[in-house]
């Protein structure tokens, strides 16, 4: 067994698990952190993305203990108590998820793509996207609402007193 | 070089099941407040079709879609619904959802009739009141009706409904009879590129013109098209599972198996044709299984007309393309290249 | 070193959490999400009238926090995990099955077979597909026995040790193959050609003497898989009434329960079966699987159970769409007006029968197009094949058919120099036409279909 310390979404947490255990079990089945999504299991599906250090990963790629001391942000960590993260409000609004399962992996994938651009074009939307599949709504919808997130975000930190 | 074509397809598709039975029930509660529970047996599957049927419901009932509670896909629970299949929720199920709220409207009605003073046939319910036909501010709310309903008529506004579409059965020798209770209409348009060096397939732009009947909710149809186009395009160019001499799959992987990401995804602009069935709830048909019939079709016949090879078999994919047009070289005089 | 705040986190509430290492630790199964529950429900949903508004999805905000709660998240305190054995040989008697190296595994809980099952058939209409296979292995992805561990882990390892006896025997995969009554029947005493229907309509013959050009084309389609991103899970628990509940990834509950109680022999109203959202259906989710494996594991052991599938057996033990082979004939006027044609389905139709019977016949009332077509004979057949289990998909074999008369009308479009656009608007249905089985249509709007596409996509102004 090894021992993982991670900080999860803002809060640290300790496991004790078997060396074979994926960052995507420890969220699940260690933390009860059921937004993280078993699609695949082997990376090709992107159901399982999460942030770690800011980076998109498919958290079933990697190994718990490879996240030991490290930041992880899950789709649970997204909104605060009084507001929705403008990605997920967006999301609600485009009716940009249909069965929902891929929801959380791509809405982090879109995250981490605009904290990082945070004036993507289409064809950087649809990048960003390459790794995540969905089988019900043809990524349109997501791909105009991830644009309305992205300005809503721009125009907010413009707001902003210097 | 890339050369581009267009291609068209139509298509029919019926809803509900081939003649068999394909019941759906459903009970619709109005709640003190004048909001209301739809109880149904159908599970969302990412349709959006709870959302259609809280529209229907709320529709019939005069109130807002956020007024009415969906309970659903609980044997225990929910009514009998023969399930999300057969592009049959918003025609079938909804139609069971209307009439159970058409009954409880009729119990508010015969509460509310003496308190306006008319005969129950001379109200209507919109706006979340119930009002006299004809003059609008005789009205009283909803939620006031509910409530007299329950507390001083003792009589609570419960409807319970189902509905089967009519069919007839196919005559065993001739297959003739009538199948569906109604059926769907579209027309795809594609625009492709297609690489003459390399076989491969770009879909450039679809255009979707969709009948649905009345479109309950334009957005959830849009989602409908827009994810329907997408398995046609892996229906027409990537996906296969591919098995050995033994019977063995060889792609059981969505490494090896290919559907499609955001980046084979084309501009889609999707056309609501204006439709209306009298047999369905608010004039609605269906749409969730047509949005990908016509797209293969329309992808296939857009390769054709772009470098002049007809794929017979699908999927088309680049090797499968790049064969048919060396093949289609081979068949022509060699030119020798001009300076 | 300072750490990127991004605007999530500016709104989260302050609090203190130990370090790990320290006496304080959060138990496992704390929620770290903080909910917008002060968020008011969007504005377009308080409207009315509601028919017609672009309604948010009554799930959506769920979907986009990840609390919408699919099956593979539930878990029962004291759950143990199944897995399935998969036959991995197409064709094949079966004449032994050894279970108890498995059984004696530390963490191996129970395992069941086949013989477990008090009804070990089923299917939505010929009831030809067993729980799990006893005497005979139909296709690759059969299951032949069923392990309950405490970890997934264990019971994945657990499977290997389950020996199982095999008389290999040639598979037929080429439903042409099948087609031929010498080929030996696969499901006897059924036949190898286990659907059969025909459309018939006018005289084609003589119609086709009357065309003035036939033309004749030949299409297929391949085997598709569903690619729900959610993959089959299942969850069972009983009560100490007797009472089943499943969580079922079940798009057809009402049918599941009813499989259920008959494959289990116990009354209807002893299975109760939850399905909350499914993660993706197309058709994939319509019938059960192994939810009578998973509630026979419960039931011996006396513990939740829990089965979610792999991706590999989402692709190889989960029905998929019907390949078709295609012939189709047509006889038109110089002008391009339809007046016969004939067309021949074979649908493989896999292992099992599932869905087959309904596919079948969508596709041949559909086969001839939305076209008026006065002498018509359509026939179509499936057949057993030693692959796959095809069932329903999304279209139940209509995508497949209309790539065949479209692409078919394309040539004939071609072959006599008419637009395509042209060739459909001078065939289609129009309002009261009838079908190919003899129904007069209602609300017809095909013709306006293709004319909107056509302004729209510019391909009128484009041809002139």
């Amino acid at each position: 067994m090894v021992t993982v310390t991670i900080k999860v979404n803002g809060e640290t947490r300790t496991a004790s698990v078997a060396p074979e255990t994926t960052l995507l079990r420890l969220l699940r089945e260690n933390f009860s952190l059921t937004g993280t999504k078993l699609g695949c299991d082997v990376g090709d599906c992107g159901a399982c993305t999460v942030i770690v250090d800011g980076k998109p990963v498919n958290s079933c790629l990697m190994l718990a203990g490879q996240v030991d001391g490290r930041d992880v942000l899950t789709i649970e960590g997204l909104a605060t108590i009084d507001r929705l993260h403008p990605i997920q409000k967006a999301f609600e609004d485009h009716a940009s998820l249909q069965c929902g399962f891929c929801g959380p992996g791509i809405i982090l994938s879109a995250k981490a793509l605009i904290d990082e651009n945070p004036a993507p074009t289409t064809q950087e939307i649809r990048d960003a996207l390459g790794g995540n599949l969905c089988r019900c709504t043809g990524y349109t919808k997501m791909i105009e609402a991830i644009r309305v997130a992205a300005r809503t975000l721009r125009d907010e930190v413009a707001d902003q007193p210097a | 070089m890339k050369r581009r074509g267009r291609g068209m397809a139509c298509m029919w598709y019926p809803i509900g099941f081939t003649v068999s039975a394909n019941p759906s029930a459903a009970v619709v509660k109005v709640n003190e407040d004048g909001t209301a529970t739809l109880l149904t047996g159908t599970v969302e599957t990412g349709q959006g079709s709870l959302t259609v049927l809280a529209q229907i419901t709320a529709q019939e009932l005069g109130i807002a879609t956020d007024d009415v509670h969906v309970v659903s896909a609980d044997t225990d629970a929910t009514p009998m619904d023969t399930g999300p299949i057969a592009s049959r929720t918003t025609y079938v199920t909804g139609n069971a959802a209307r009439l159970a709220a058409e009954k409880a409207k009729e119990i508010l009605f015969e509460v509310a009739a003496p308190m306006l003073g008319v005969k129950p046939n001379q109200l209507e319910a919109r706006d979340h009141k119930i009002l006299v036909k004809g003059y609008p501010q005789r009205n009283v709310h909803i939620g006031d009706v509910a409530n007299h309903a329950r507390v001083v008529m003792g009589q609570p506004p419960i409807g319970s409904a189902s509905f089967n579409p009519a069919t007839v059965a196919l005559d065993p020798e001739t297959g003739q009879g009538k199948p569906f209770g109604t059926y769907v209409y579209a027309t795809q348009i594609a625009e492709v590129d297609v690489d003459d060096e390399t076989g491969e397939v770009e879909v450039i732009r679809v255009v979707a013109s969709h009948d649905c009947g009345t479109a309950i909710n334009p957005m959830l149809v849009e989602a409908q098209i827009e994810g329907g186009i997408a398995m046609g395009i892996g229906f027409a160019l990537q996906e296969e599972i591919l098995f050995d001499n033994a019977g063995r799959q060889i792609n059981p992987n969505l490494t090896n198996y290919i559907v499609p990401t955001a980046l084979d995804m084309p501009e889609i602009e999707v056309d609501i044709v204006d439709s209306h069935d009298p047999t369905g709830p608010f004039g609605a048909k269906g749409v969730g299984e047509p949005t990908l019939v016509p797209t293969a079709a329309a992808i296939l016949n857009a390769i054709h007309n772009a470098v002049g090879v007809r794929i017979t078999s699908l999927p088309a994919t680049a090797e499968k393309v790049l064969a048919a047009i060396n093949a289609k070289r081979g068949q022509q005089p060699k030119r020798i290249a001009a300076g | 070193m300072e750490k990127k705040t991004t605007v999530a986190e500016k709104g989260a509430p302050l609090e203190t959490v130990p370090e790990a290492g320290s006496m304080l630790r959060l138990p496992a199964s704390a929620p770290l999400a903080t909910r917008p529950i002060g968020v008011l429900v969007p504005e377009a949903g308080h409207q009315t009238p509601a028919v017609g508004q672009r309604a948010p999805r009554l799930d959506g905000r769920l979907h986009g926090l990840g609390q919408t709660k699919y099956i593979d998240d539930f878990y029962l305190p004291g759950m143990l995990y199944a897995k399935i054995k998969r036959a991995g040989i197409a064709s094949a008697r079966i004449i032994s099955i050894d279970t108890k190296e498995a059984e004696a595994m530390p963490g191996v809980v129970a395992v069941v077979t086949g013989r477990d099952v008090p009804c070990n058939s089923f299917g939505p209409s010929l009831k030809d597909q067993p729980v799990l296979a006893d005497t005979r292995v139909f296709h690759a992805g059969d299951g032949v026995a069923a392990v309950a561990a405490v970890t997934e882990q264990i019971a994945t390892e657990a499977l290997d040790k389950i020996t199982v006896e095999y008389e290999p025997l040639t598979p037929v995969l080429d439903p042409l193959e099948s087609l031929k009554l010498e080929t030996p029947g696969l499901h006897a005493p059924n036949p190898n050609i286990y659907g059969h229907k025909v459309i018939k309509k006018g005289d084609v013959e003589k119609a086709f003497a009357e065309s003035d050009h036939i033309f004749e084309g030949s299409y297929r389609t391949q085997m598709v898989e569903h690619v729900p991103l959610e993959p089959h899970a299942t969850v069972a628990t009983w009560d100490p009434n007797g009472r089943v509940t499943i969580y079922a990834t079940l798009g057809r509950i009402t049918l599941g329960r009813a499989d259920v109680a008959r494959t289990l022999g116990i009354p209807t109203s002893r299975v109760r079966i939850v399905a909350t959202t499914v993660g993706g259906n197309f058709g994939g989710k319509n019938e059960i699987t192994t939810e009578p494996v998973v509630a026979l594991l419960s039931k011996k052991t006396g513990r939740p159970v829990k089965c979610t599938f792999t991706r590999a057996e989402e692709f190889a033990s989960s029905t998929t769409r019907h390949p078709l082979i295609m012939d189709y004939k047509t006889g038109v006027t110089k002008d391009g007006r339809i007046l016969a044609r004939k067309i021949r389905l074979v649908l493989d139709g896999g292992a099992y029968c599932s869905w087959s019977e309904t596919t079948l016949s969508k596709a041949c009332i559909l086969s001839a197009g939305p076209y008026n077509i006065e002498n018509l004979y359509a026939e179509a057949f499936v057949v057993y094949t030693n692959k796959t289990m095809t069932g329903a998909m999304r279209g139940f074999g209509a995508p497949q058919v209309c790539f065949a008369y479209e692409s078919h009308m394309d040539e004939i479009a071609a072959a006599l120099n008419i637009d395509p656009l042209e060739i459909r608007l001078l065939n289609v249905f129009e309002e009261g036409s009838l079908s190919p089985t003899g129904q007069t249509l209602h609300s017809v709007v095909v013709k306006e279909s293709l004319l909107r596409a056509a302004r729209r996509f510019g391909w009128i102004e484009a041809q002139s």
